[in-house]
C-alpha cells in the first residue's frame, strides 16, 4: 500500500514538475517555436471584451493555418463572473483573457489564480515596464465626453466638466448606468480621486470656491449634481454612441462613452467627437490587458495568440492590431507609430486610472451612486 | 395499498395513500429547486456577506436598493396580472364561448405574443415611441411631427403595456384550457332556468375556472416582476429600477451578496403574494368540470356584436404580434439602425464574411456558431419540455388528487418558486450547486445536461400551472372506479388522467419548448462557448451593436416558435373543440 501511495506520489511529483518546466519553457519561447506545438493542439478559445475579436479571429487563422481561433465577444463584467464559476467547477473553458476592468481583474482574477501574467518575449523590450505588470496592457481604451460634431461644428459646446451640471444641460447629458457597467464606475471613481483637480476646475469656472454641502469632497459634489440635473442612463455604449452621435440633431446631448467608437461615425451615421479640451479632464484613460487561463488546456497555441494580439514587426503592427490600430485606442507598444487621426495620448488630457487605488473605494462610490437614482 | 392503509392506525401513516407519491415529487423539487435556493441562501450568510442585509434592508442605501424598487415591482406585477387575466380572459371567452368570426384565428394569434421574447417588444416599442429624451434616433411617431411625451416614451406606462402585450396570452392559454373543460350540463340547465349569458358568465363560467384565473394571475404576476430586459431598456432612461434590474446590476458590478439578498427578497416577497393566491382557491373544495357525460354547450351569440367584438380582439392581436415581428424583421435588414426602412440588404441573412462589414461577422447562415447553437437550443427545447412535463404531471396530479396536507401544499409552493427567481440568479445559482463535482458524480459546468436540469427546475411552475388547472378538472370519481376495478396507480394515469388532461398538458410543453427556445435570462450565466444557444448568440449581438444579427437570430427564433406552436396546434386538433365548429 504504502509503496504504490509513494510511487503515485512520485509519479504525480514528476508529473507536476514536467509540467511546471514545460509552462516555464514556453513562456520563453519564440512565436516560430510555439508555432508547431501550437499547431499540434489545434485550436484555442479567446474571451475577448470587444466584438473586434472576430477580425482578429479571420487574421489569427490566415496567419497561422491549421489553429483554429475560437473567439467569444462576452463583456469584462460578464467574463468576471464566468472565469469565477468555471473556476469554481475546475473546468477551464478559455485559453487567453482579453479584459478591461481592471480594479476587479486584479483583485478577483489574478489575486486569486484564476489567470496567469504572460508577456512574449518578442516584445517585452518594447512594452513600457507600467504596461507589463501585473498583467499586459495591449493598448489603453477610454470612457470620455464626447459630442455631435455636425451639432457643435465649432467644437465641444462646453468647456468644463462643471458645465454638465448647468441648468441648460438638464436631461441632455448621457450615459450608461455605473451600477451596470464597470467601465463607468471606475470613470466615477477616478472624478472623485481627482477632487484637488475638480475643485479647483468649480473655482475656475464659477469664480468662487466650491461649497461642499453633504458631499465629502469636491468629486462627490459633482457626481450628486450631475444626477441632480437629470441626468439620463442608459444600458450600453452604443445607446450613448446613438444619443450624442446621430446625425441631424438640432442641439445634441453630451455623453461619456468611447473615444475609439468615433471610428464607426460613417457605417452607422453618427458625428461623434471627443471633447478633449473640458478642465479637468472629459474623462478616464484605462488598460485592457491580455492574460492566460492559470491552467491554459493550448498553452502553446494561448501564447501564440497574446504574441499575436502585440502586434507583428511592421510600422503598425499588421493584421493582429489592425482592429485596435484606431483613433480613439492606443497602443502600448512603443514601436508603433500613434494612430495619425487622434488626439496623440500626451496632448490627450484624460486622467489615466490606477487601478489598485480604483479598487480601495470602487465600492464605495457605487454606494454613493445608488443613493442618488 | 388500500389493504395496508385499513389494517391498522400504526401503518396508515405510512401507507396512506399518496405518500409514497408525495415523497418522490418532493425530492425531485428539493433536487431541482431547494438545494440550488438554499446555496444561495447560504452564500449570503457568509461572514464576509452578511452585512449585505442591512445594507439592503435598513442602511442609508436601503430606500434606492430595496423599497423603490419594491414598489415599482409590485406596481408591476399587479397591473400586470390584472391587465392579463382581463385581456386574456376576454381573448379565452370569445373564442371558446361565443361564435366571434375568425374564432380559429384570434385562438392561434393569441398565443404568439409569448414566443417573442420581452426585449423584442420593448426594443419594437422603442422604435415606435422613442422620444428625444435620450437624444439621438427617435421614434417613428416622433419623427412623424407627433410630441411624445416622457410619460408614453419612458418608465412605468410603457413597461405595463409591453408587459402585459407579452404575458397575456400566457393568461390566454389557462384560461382558454379551463373554459373549453366547462360542462354543458351546468350552462344548459342554467339556460333552461331562464339565464341570460352575462348571469351564465358570472353565476357559473367565472366560478368553475376561478382556479384558472387564479392560475393564470399569478404566472403573470411572477412573470412580470422577475422580468428584466422590458423594464431595463424602458425604465433605465428615467432611472426606474424594479428589484430585477436592481439585482441584475448589482450581479454585473460583483456585489454579488447584496444581489442575492434582493433575489431573496423578490422571492419571499412574491412568495407571499402567490400564497394568498392559493388560499383562494384552495378554500372551494371542488372545481371538478369534466365528469363521465356531459358534452360541449352552444356558444353564446354576440349578435350585433360580433364584428365589434372581433375588431377589439384583433387590434390587440396586431399590436402585440405583427407590429414587434415587422419591426425586427425590418431591422435584420436595414444597414444602419437610422432607416429602418430603406437600403434594405441580405447581408446579415446570407452575406459570406467580409472584414469591412461588421467586424467581419458572416451572416447567420454561414455562421458555423449560429447553426451549431440551432441545434443545441432545439435539443434543449425537446429535451426540457419532455422532462419538464413528466416532473409537472407528477406534481400537478399530487397536489390535485391529494389536496390535504402540508406536502400538498409545499410541492405546490415550491412548484412556484423558480418563477420568482429571476432567471439569472436561478443560473447563477446553479452553477454554484451543480458547478463543482458532487462525490463521485463530475461536475456539469458547460454540458447539456446542466442546462436541461437548470431548466427543467426552472420552467417546472409552467408545467404545474397549466397541468394543475386542467388535472383539477378531471373529476376524481373517473379514476376512483378505476381504482375499484383494481387498476394501479401508472396504470390510472396513462389510461385516465393523462388522456383527459393531455391538452393541458401539452399546451404546459409547448409552453416550455417555446420559454427556453426563447429564453435569455436562465442561460446567459449557464451557456459556454461549447454549448451555445441562440438567444444567448442575438443578447450577444444586441449588447455589441451588432442589432441586425440580433433581430435576425430573434426571427428564427420566432419562425422555430411559431412552427412548433403550429404544429402542436395541428397534432392536437382532436382535443381542441374550441376550435372546431
Amino acid at each position: 500500500m504504502k509503496v504504490l501511495a509513494a510511487t503515485r506520489l512520485g509519479a504525480i511529483g514528476i508529473l507536476v514538475s514536467t509540467t511546471a518546466l514545460a509552462e516555464g519553457h514556453l513562456n520563453e519561447m519564440s512565436p516560430t517555436d510555439l508555432l508547431p506545438l501550437a499547431q499540434a493542439e489545434g485550436t484555442v478559445t479567446v474571451y475577448s471584451f470587444t466584438s473586434r475579436i472576430g477580425k482578429v479571429e479571420a487574421a489569427f487563422e490566415a496567419a497561422y493555418p491549421g489553429i483554429d481561433l475560437q473567439g467569444f465577444d462576452i463583456s469584462s463584467t460578464e467574463q468576471i463572473a464566468r472565469l469565477k464559476a468555471e473556476a469554481q467547477a475546475g473546468v477551464t473553458n478559455a485559453d487567453v483573457i482579453y479584459i478591461s476592468d481592471t480594479p476587479v481583474v486584479l483583485t478577483e482574477l489574478l489575486e486569486t489564480g484564476i489567470i496567469a501574467p504572460y508577456l512574449p518575449p518578442r516584445v517585452a523590450d518594447r512594452v513600457a515596464s507600467e504596461f507589463q505588470a501585473p498583467l499586459l496592457a495591449q493598448r489603453l481604451s477610454t470612457k470620455v465626453l464626447m459630442y455631435n460634431e455636425e451639432s457643435y461644428p465649432d467644437g465641444a459646446p462646453v468647456d468644463s466638466l462643471w458645465d454638465l451640471t448647468r441648468e441648460e444641460w438638464a436631461g441632455k447629458v448621457v450615459m450608461v448606468d455605473p451600477l451596470q457597467r464597470g467601465d463607468y464606475l471606475d470613470l466615477m471613481t477616478e472624478i472623485v480621486l481627482r477632487s484637488d483637480e475638480m475643485a479647483a476646475a468649480y473655482e475656475a469656472e464659477f469664480g468662487a470656491a466650491i461649497e461642499l454641502g453633504d458631499a465629502a469632497n469636491a468629486g462627490e459634489r459633482f457626481i450628486m449634481d450631475l444626477f441632480a440635473n437629470d441626468l439620463i442612463l442608459v444600458g450600453s455604449t452604443d445607446d450613448v454612441n446613438a444619443a450624442v452621435g446621430a446625425l441631424g440633431q438640432e442641439a445634441a446631448p453630451l455623453g461619456f462613452t468611447s473615444y475609439s467608437d468615433r471610428r464607426d461615425n460613417e457605417d452607422e451615421g453618427w458625428a461623434l467627437q471627443v471633447a478633449n479640451d473640458v478642465a479637468p479632464a472629459p474623462g478616464i484613460v484605462f488598460p485592457a490587458v491580455l492574460a492566460l487561463a492559470a491552467k491554459p488546456n493550448n498553452p502553446a497555441a494561448a501564447r501564440l495568440v497574446v504574441d499575436f494580439l502585440m502586434g507583428d514587426e511592421s510600422e503598425t503592427g499588421g493584421p493582429g492590431l489592425a482592429p485596435f490600430y484606431v483613433a480613439g485606442d492606443y497602443v502600448t507598444r512603443s514601436d508603433i507609430a500613434p494612430h495619425p487621426d487622434a488626439v496623440p495620448l500626451d496632448e490627450f488630457t484624460a486622467w489615466r486610472i490606477a487601478p489598485a487605488k480604483t479598487a480601495t473605494i470602487r465600492a464605495e462610490i457605487g454606494d454613493l451612486i445608488l443613493t442618488l437614482q | 395499498m388500500a389493504d395496508a392503509a385499513i389494517s391498522g392506525p400504526g401503518r396508515r401513516v405510512f401507507f396512506r395513500q399518496g405518500t409514497l407519491l408525495k415523497a418522490t415529487v418532493l425530492l425531485l423539487l428539493a433536487l431541482l429547486i431547494v438545494l440550488p435556493l438554499l446555496r444561495t441562501v447560504l452564500f449570503t450568510l457568509q461572514p464576509d456577506t452578511v452585512k449585505a442585509w442591512p445594507d439592503v434592508l435598513t442602511g442609508r442605501l436601503s430606500t434606492n436598493l430595496f423599497y423603490k424598487p419594491l414598489g415599482n415591482t409590485l406596481t408591476i406585477g399587479v397591473v400586470v396580472a390584472v391587465g392579463c387575466v382581463l385581456l386574456g380572459g376576454f381573448l379565452a371567452w370569445l373564442v371558446v364561448m361565443t361564435n366571434v368570426p375568425f374564432r380559429k384565428t384570434i385562438g392561434v394569434m393569441a398565443t404568439l405574443p409569448f414566443m417573442i421574447p420581452s426585449f423584442a417588444a420593448a426594443l419594437a416599442w422603442g422604435s415606435l415611441f422613442r422620444n428625444d429624451r435620450v437624444g439621438g434616433q427617435v421614434g417613428w411617431l416622433q419623427g412623424m411631427g407627433l410630441d411624445i411625451p416622457d410619460w408614453l416614451a419612458w418608465g412605468m406606462v410603457p413597461t405595463l403595456i409591453v408587459l402585459i402585450l407579452h404575458y397575456f396570452s400566457l393568461a390566454f392559454t389557462v384560461i382558454a384550457a379551463a373554459l373549453a373543460t366547462v360542462n354543458s350540463d351546468m350552462v344548459e340547465a342554467a339556460q333552461i332556468a331562464g339565464a341570460k349569458g352575462r348571469r351564465i358568465l358570472i353565476g357559473i363560467v367565472l366560478p368553475v375556472t376561478t382556479p384558472a384565473l387564479v392560475a393564470a394571475a399569478s404566472l403573470c404576476f411572477a412573470g412580470a416582476v422577475s422580468n428584466f430586459a422590458t423594464p431595463a431598456l424602458l425604465g433605465l432612461p428615467v432611472r426606474m429600477q424594479t428589484l430585477s434590474t436592481r439585482l441584475f446590476g448589482m450581479i454585473e458590478v460583483g456585489q454579488v451578496g447584496r444581489g442575492y439578498v434582493i433575489g431573496i427578497l423578490l422571492v419571499l416577497i412574491s412568495g407571499a403574494f402567490l400564497w394568498a393566491g392559493n388560499r383562494i382557491v384552495s378554500g372551494r373544495r371542488s372545481y371538478a368540470t369534466i365528469t363521465g357525460k356531459g358534452g360541449r354547450a352552444k356558444r353564446f351569440d354576440l349578435r350585433g356584436a360580433r364584428w365589434p367584438l372581433f375588431a377589439v380582439a384583433m387590434t390587440f392581436l396586431l399590436v402585440s404580434t405583427v407590429v414587434p415581428a415587422v419591426v425586427l424583421t425590418a431591422s435584420s435588414l436595414a444597414p444602419s439602425s437610422a432607416s429602418l426602412f430603406s437600403n434594405w440588404t441580405l447581408h446579415y441573412w446570407l452575406g459570406e464574411s467580409d472584414p469591412s462589414f461588421a467586424q467581419g461577422i458572416p451572416g447567420i447562415v454561414y455562421n458555423e456558431d449560429i447553426v451549431r447553437a440551432v441545434t443545441v437550443t432545439l435539443c434543449l427545447g425537446l429535451a426540457v419540455a419532455v422532462t419538464g412535463m413528466i416532473v409537472g404531471l407528477l406534481a400537478s396530479y399530487t397536489t390535485a388528487r391529494y389536496r390535504e396536507g402540508w406536502a400538498s401544499a409545499a410541492i405546490t409552493q415550491i412548484s412556484f418558486l423558480p418563477l420568482l427567481v429571476p432567471g439569472i440568479a436561478f443560473g447563477a445559482a446553479y452553477i454554484a450547486y451543480l458547478g463543482a463535482p458532487i462525490g463521485p458524480f463530475p461536475a456539469l459546468y458547460g454540458t447539456f445536461a446542466l442546462l436541461v436540469i437548470a431548466a427543467t427546475g426552472y420552467l417546472l411552475p409552467f408545467s404545474v400551472q397549466t397541468g394543475r388547472a386542467v388535472i383539477q378538472q378531471v373529476s376524481g370519481e373517473l379514476e376512483e372506479s378505476a381504482r375499484i376495478t383494481g387498476a394501479g396507480f401508472v396504470r390510472r394515469l396513462g389510461a385516465i388522467t393523462v388522456p383527459l388532461a393531455i391538452r393541458g398538458l401539452t399546451a404546459g410543453g409547448i409552453l416550455i419548448f417555446v420559454k427556453i427556445v426563447r429564453d435569455l435570462s436562465l442561460v446567459v450565466l449557464l451557456f459556454t462557448p461549447t454549448m451555445p444557444v441562440l438567444s444567448v448568440l442575438a443578447y450577444r449581438y444586441a449588447s455589441e451593436g451588432f442589432g441586425q444579427f440580433a433581430n435576425a437570430i430573434t426571427v428564427v427564433i420566432l419562425f422555430v416558435s411559431v412552427a412548433a406552436t403550429l404544429l402542436a396546434n395541428r397534432l392536437q386538433r382532436k382535443s381542441q373543440p374550441w376550435l372546431q365548429n
